[in-house]
């Protein structure tokens, strides 16, 4: 009896892991971000233009770059480009700005942050399962 | 004639609600003069008229409780020890659906772009694309968890007019919701708070019903007081409930139903409104009809416990991936995962 169950249970602890390793993802989403980042490095999502500094995430399918480095202490928009976007990224969320808007399906949104003190800035779409953050440092 | 004492054992009493209906029951008749139900003890305490065969009586109680689920016997049914063995292969089975639909999400496939105009065509094809979307988590997990377990309890023949009037309700009331989003062009059901604490009851009524598919709560069956257990009993058979969380469907949660809603507020009148809506939950009725009545038919089928325990497993699974994911969008918590 035992010993039939243990093959199962073998199975179950992979598939376990299997889940764990596709929703942290980190392995894969890592990879695409480094790629992003050697990206961003020759067009870069942040840009300062006139004292102001941009911030730029794609929305579709979760947010690109999901973590972006950007400075502190100057004055920051953020701009979050939506392209035939339907699913959950186009209702974005940011909490500690009190910000929440179902965006056009495809257009530029800019979001005035202030001026961001040191530390990191989170959003989320409606339902949460995509999120993105820009460290400000 | 004095009247005679038995204690019965009964068997498929899984709720609080149970013992008012079959004491009901057992009122109803007329050579049962005192019957009382001992749901912990899983026994029936009689006293019948005298001159009756207790056999008989038991075949005319069983004829009468059988249809809803319940079995009276002098001997105690032992419980078949094999139900351990189909959880442990059920685990796995739950746990395979469970990667690939995380796997479905990850790979990008349902990122398509659709451009342009929102017709009724685009409504649709962005409706089949929602089905299968992470929206799947919460509207679907709800109806294979509703759908699973109202067919436990009434059987697969009686399951399914609940289904379909869930489907039609559903499919009306995005019509008419989506023709009042394009005549007053305002936001209702756009509340973000409000869909996400219907989304977060959602999630829970979902792990609720998981662990009752799994059989969890058998040995220590949760018992909410008798009186909610019996509005839920009589909800099961009314045609209201089913018809109303259709409807309700249309204020849960789901990015592609949200920017749907979007286009209906803006397409200016009630007609074009309906359309967008209408077409829309005509393209999600696909995967979500092959959900709910193929849980029915496997619920009819001799794999039914094994499938009871394995929707129970995805239940859970998608119960909680909605959960955690909602109370991150509502700010309770920090995201634990993105997709």
């Amino acid at each position: 009896m035992t010993k039939s169950k243990l093959p199962l249970i073998i199975i179950t602890i992979g598939l376990i892991f299997a889940i764990g390793i596709i929703l942290v993802g980190n392995f894969k989403k890592e990879n695409i971000t480094k790629i992003d980042d050697q990206r961003t490095e020759q067009v870069s999502n942040i840009e300062i233009k006139d004292g102001i500094q941009y911030v730029t995430i794609n929305a579709k399918g979760g947010y690109l770059p999901r973590i972006s480095t950007a400075k502190a202490g100057i004055p920051t928009k953020l701009i979050v480009k939506t392209n035939n976007t339907y699913d959950c990224s186009a209702s974005l969320v940011m909490r500690s700005i009190d910000y929440q808007k179902i965006l056009q399906k495809t257009g530029e949104e800019v979001v005035d942050l202030g001026t961001p003190e040191v530390g990191p800035f989170q959003g989320t779409c409606g339902m949460g399962m995509y999120n993105f953050q820009v460290n400000f440092e | 004639m004095e009247n005679k004492k038995y204690m019965l054992h009964v068997s498929g009493t899984h709720c609080a609600s149970c013992k008012i209906l079959i004491e009901d029951i057992l009122d109803g008749e007329d050579f049962v003069k005192n019957g009382r139900v001992n749901l912990k003890k899983e026994i029936i305490e009689v006293e019948i008229e005298g001159g009756k065969n207790i056999e008989e009586v038991i075949t005319i109680l069983n004829s009468k409780i059988k249809p809803n689920g319940y079995i009276i016997s002098t001997e105690k049914i032992v419980r078949e020890k094999e139900s351990n063995s189909v959880l442990w292969t059920a685990i796995p089975i739950g746990l395979v659906v469970l990667v690939l639909f995380f796997l479905l999400q990850k790979s990008g496939i349902l990122n398509l772009g659709i451009g342009g105009e929102t017709t009724p065509v685009t409504s649709f094809i962005i409706g089949i694309i929602a089905s299968l979307s992470s929206c799947l988590a919460i509207v679907g997990g709800l109806i294979l968890s509703l759908s699973a377990k109202v067919s436990q309890d009434e059987g697969s023949k009686k399951a399914k007019k609940p289904i379909f009037l869930f489907h039609a309700g559903r499919l009306f009331g995005f019509a008419i919701l989506g023709g009042v989003l394009g005549l007053i062009g305002e936001a209702i059901g756009i509340n973000f708070l409000f869909s996400a604490i219907l989304g977060l009851i959602a999630s829970a009524v979902m792990i609720l019903l998981g662990f009752n598919l799994l059989g969890i709560f058998k040995k220590n069956k949760i018992t909410l007081p008798s009186g909610i257990f019996s509005f839920f009993r009589k909800a099961e058979h009314a045609v209201w409930a089913p018809v109303l969380i259709g409807i309700g469907t249309f204020f849960l949660p789901c990015g592609f139903t949200q920017s749907m809603q979007i286009s209906a507020l803006s397409s200016g009148s009630f007609m074009s409104g309906l359309m967008i809506m209408f077409f829309f939950a005509l393209g999600t009725l696909p995967v979500l009809a092959l959900l709910s009545f193929g849980s029915v038919s496997f619920a009819h089928s001799k794999h039914a416990p094994l499938f009871f325990k394995s929707a129970g497993i995805v239940v859970v699974g998608l119960g909680l991936f909605a959960l955690l994911s909602g109370l991150a969008g509502v700010g309770i918590i920090n995201p634990l995962f993105s997709l």
